[in-house]
């Protein structure tokens, strides 16, 4: 089975259209969506509109999504955070309120488990990056393959033993083996916000036959992005961030 | 290993687990009963041994008092007093401390509140004891456990009043002898009249190597009462299973399997048997049987006309659980399907959870295989109407069943894939709960057995055992394991089997479980039943019907991508 994993679009239409068609033509069997569609950008409608439209697709509630729907506080987020999503609250259609709201906050299938932030504590939204929280997320998370998003970092994170973890941060178009029986944590990156100074979009794609998987990164149209940004009258500070890609 | 919740275990190993519980409890309750006698039989012995201890020593104080200090008085002057000899004090205790060095640990105390020799003074403890005595003045004897130095004594103590003859060395200085004055001086000693509680003499066992001799010998005798008792309850079981189990799970299979009329849309058509034991199972598919007379001889007579403003029309097909009826909406005129449950299923409360949870199951999950669900009035479920034949009638319809093979598996691993990844196992793919249309729709229209992540799995909980048609059950399913999807992928498997050869590669058999798990693992090979199959396709078919659920497909989609790539070589 073939399985696109993509998150935090961060309401980035531009990133997740040029993610979308990369998909398409890489003949992929399901799409996991693992959260935070709006949040930080200004095209949340359209992101949701796009992702509901994709056949065979699952996904996962992120903290922003959550704050878009009232399931969880925006006044818990940073500054500019809390802006956004009180502009998005208010631009939300009511279809897409209702999608966001009926989104769980974890899925799991076979040996795959997938959540926004991390399986211990689904809706408590802390980051995975670091031994500590690496090893709680293993100790909780019954399934060998954990899908992350939230830190818009990609890595594989590989329990060694009860007390050792492995960070292997996924730079560039990459291909990484997710063979043998070691338990993973993987970050799939982040579609419509990198934070890893690498500012194009990022995805990544399962491979179940040859335990393998594929990081893509994909040059989108950053300044489109950038510029609505600014034109919807959002902090500043968002569209250089998009820029800078960190 | 992952440990199940009780509630969800079956009936065999609960009962082992209480049972378990109950041997430990047991087995505890003796060794304690066991620590309790040997202890009292310990403090018996030890009273017995001071008992003999302190009429030793008040035998010598005697001899000192009668024998001794008057001999040596008639020997010497009257007011001689020679302390080795005549003091009954310093005496006993100087016998007594040869004793105690000679048997290590006893010890023999003569103490005072207010001694001649100093080192004869009261400790706290026995300072205590002394305020004891006096507020107890008939007590002549005190015994009890105490510690001392982290070591447990078993002691007794006797208390000493003043006669007339203590008094010369103890009553006013002036009068005592000098030899007394000199060594130890006036501080203490004196000035005590006649009654007076003058000492305690005191014996102390050490009981501490004893006690813990004893606390050893309690955890052993639990260790082996437990250990028994447990390898009895196997040899129980063993024996149980041989002689009442397998026999009654023959008796019960046999009758899941001959219940129904020769129908093959009526047979396995046991409601997901929801008692609770082998006997409870056998009493609900004999009712069951009756049902079906009871169906067979009134034909339709038995369904409603009218529920709420539904008609209620033909009967379509039988589910695990309930009917599937064609109806009318009385308000819109509009044509419906009903889903109905049977009588028993609709009396007995855990049918009736089993069909709720799939009702809600119907109505959570969405796909254009499933049926749409428009309303519910109580437990009977209303649907879009819907007209198609079942799919085991439709396959003997065709004329070469294999030219419809993509069209009927894409729908059927789409709907898979998706009832998957929505957190259900339906546990029970078969043609006969599968509808097509006229357009070559399939619609599934039961999932009585199903099995969803979220909530709890009352077949498993319930100890009901292996349910649905074993035919197209994977073993891992027959042994009484759910909720892998897997087992889903060998029941697509057997249909693909049935779909390009035009038969099932197991046919029906009244025999046990077990026999049926060995049945299992050797799989007819597709192509010796009909020649014309691609190798490709048949590898396909083998490795979707592996014995071991991780030999096989561990995904829908893989299967279905093998499958179409094989469907593209053709047959032979």
């Amino acid at each position: 089975m073939r399985l696109a994993v993509f998150g935090d679009i961060h309401g980035n239409i531009e990133a997740l259209s040029a993610v979308v068609d990369h998909m398409a033509a890489k003949n992929v069997h399901r799409y996991m969506c693992l959260g935070d569609i709006v949040g930080y950008g200004a095209s949340p409608n359209e992101c949701i509109d796009v992702i509901r439209s994709l056949p065979r697709m699952n996904c996962v509630l992120g903290n922003h999504d959550a704050a878009a729907v009232w399931r969880y506080s925006p006044y818990a987020m940073t500054k500019e955070a809390k802006e956004v999503i009180l502009w998005t609250i208010d631009l939300l259609t009511e279809e897409n309120a209702s999608f966001l709201q009926q989104l769980p906050p974890m899925l799991s299938a076979g040996d795959l488990c997938f959540v926004h932030a991390n399986p211990y504590n689904p809706e408590a939204y802390r980051y995975v990056i670091n031994r500590k929280y690496a090893l709680r997320s293993f100790a909780s998370a019954r399934q060998r393959l954990t899908f992350i998003g939230h830190s818009h970092r990609p890595v594989i994170i590989t329990r060694k033993n009860f007390f050792q973890v492995t960070f292997d941060n996924a730079r560039g178009n990459t291909n990484r083996s997710v063979a043998g029986k070691k338990k993973r944590i993987i970050n799939c990156g982040s579609v419509g916000q990198p934070r890893d100074g690498d500012p194009r979009a990022c995805y990544c794609l399962l491979d179940t036959r040859q335990k393998s998987i594929e990081f893509h990164r994909l040059e989108y149209d950053i300044n489109g992005a950038a510029q609505k940004i600014k034109a919807a009258g959002l902090p500043d500070f968002l569209s250089r961030r998009l820029l800078r890609g960190r | 290993m992952q440990i199940p919740p009780v509630n969800s275990m079956n009936l065999r190993h609960k009962f082992f687990l209480w049972s378990g519980l109950i041997l430990v409890l047991f087995s505890l309750l003796l060794s304690l009963l066991y620590y309790q006698h040997m202890k009292s039989i310990l403090i018996k012995e030890a009273l017995d041994k001071s008992e003999v201890i302190l009429q030793e020593v008040e035998a010598i104080r005697e001899y000192v008092k009668e024998e001794l200090r008057p001999k040596i008085r008639k020997l010497h002057k009257d007011d001689t007093f020679i302390l080795e000899a005549m003091s009954t004090t310093y005496v006993s205790l100087q016998i007594m401390k040869r004793f105690g060095r000679r048997m290590h640990g006893y010890l023999f105390r003569r103490v005072s509140l207010n001694p001649l020799n100093p080192k004869n003074m009261a400790d706290p403890f026995e300072e205590e004891m002394f305020d004891w005595f006096e507020e107890h003045p008939d007590k002549q004897l005190w015994r009890g456990i105490i510690q001392k130095n982290g070591k447990s004594f078993f002691v007794s103590m006797e208390p000493d009043y003043f006669e007339p003859a203590c008094l010369r060395c103890h009553g006013d200085y002036h009068d005592a002898p000098k030899e007394l004055i000199q060594r130890y001086g006036t501080k203490g000693g004196f000035r005590f009249k006649e009654g007076d509680l003058g000492g305690i003499d005191s014996v102390m066992i050490p009981v501490s190597a004893s006690l813990a001799r004893i606390t050893r010998d309690s955890i052993l005798v639990f260790l082996v009462i437990f250990g028994s008792a447990m390898l009895a309850l196997f040899f129980l079981n063993m024996m149980f299973s041989k002689l009442v189990m397998a026999r009654l799970g023959r008796v019960s299979s046999s009758l899941l399997q001959e219940n129904g009329p020769t129908e093959e849309a009526k047979t396995g058509k046991v409601p997901a048997g929801a008692g609770v034991d082998e006997l409870d199972n056998l009493r609900l598919s004999l009712k069951t049987l009756t049902r079906y007379v009871k169906i067979a001889r009134k034909g339709s007579g038995v369904q409603p006309d009218f529920i709420g403003p539904y008609v209620v029309g033909q009967p379509i097909a039988p589910g695990t659980l309930s009917w599937l009826y064609q109806g009318t909406d009385t308000r819109t005129d509009q044509g419906v399907t009903l889903k109905l449950g049977f009588d028993d299923v609709l009396v007995n409360p855990l049918y009736a959870a089993c069909l709720r949870a799939e009702s809600k199951l119907m109505e959570n999950v969405r796909h254009d295989n499933l049926l749409i669900p428009l309303a519910r009035e109580n437990d009977i479920m209303i649907f879009e109407q819907i007209q198609g034949v079942d799919l085991q009638q439709w396959i003997r319809d065709q004329q070469e069943v294999s030219s419809h093979l993509v069209t009927v598996f894409a729908q059927l691993c789409d709907l898979s894939a998706t009832l998957h990844w929505a957190g259900v196992v339906h546990h029970d793919l078969r043609p006969a709960v599968f509808l097509m249309t006229k357009d070559n729709t399939l619609k599934l229209f039961d999932m009585g057995h199903a099995f969803q992540r979220d909530v709890p799995d009352v077949i498993l909980s319930s100890g009901l055992g292996p349910q649905g048609d074993l035919r197209y059950m994977a073993p891992e399913l027959i042994q009484g394991k759910r909720g892998d999807p897997r087992s889903d992928i060998y029941s697509l498997g057997i249909l693909l089997y049935l779909f390009v050869t035009g038969r099932l590669p197991f046919e029906k058999q009244t025999v046990s479980l077990s026999t049926w798990l060995g049945i299992k693992k050797a799989v007819p090979a597709p192509g010796s039943v009909k020649s014309a199959i691609s190798p490709e396709l048949e590898t396909v078919i083998l490795k979707a019907m592996a014995w071991n659920p991780d030999d096989r497909y561990q995904w829908v989609e893989d299967f279905w991508e093998d499958l179409q790539q094989a469907q593209k070589m053709g047959f032979k």
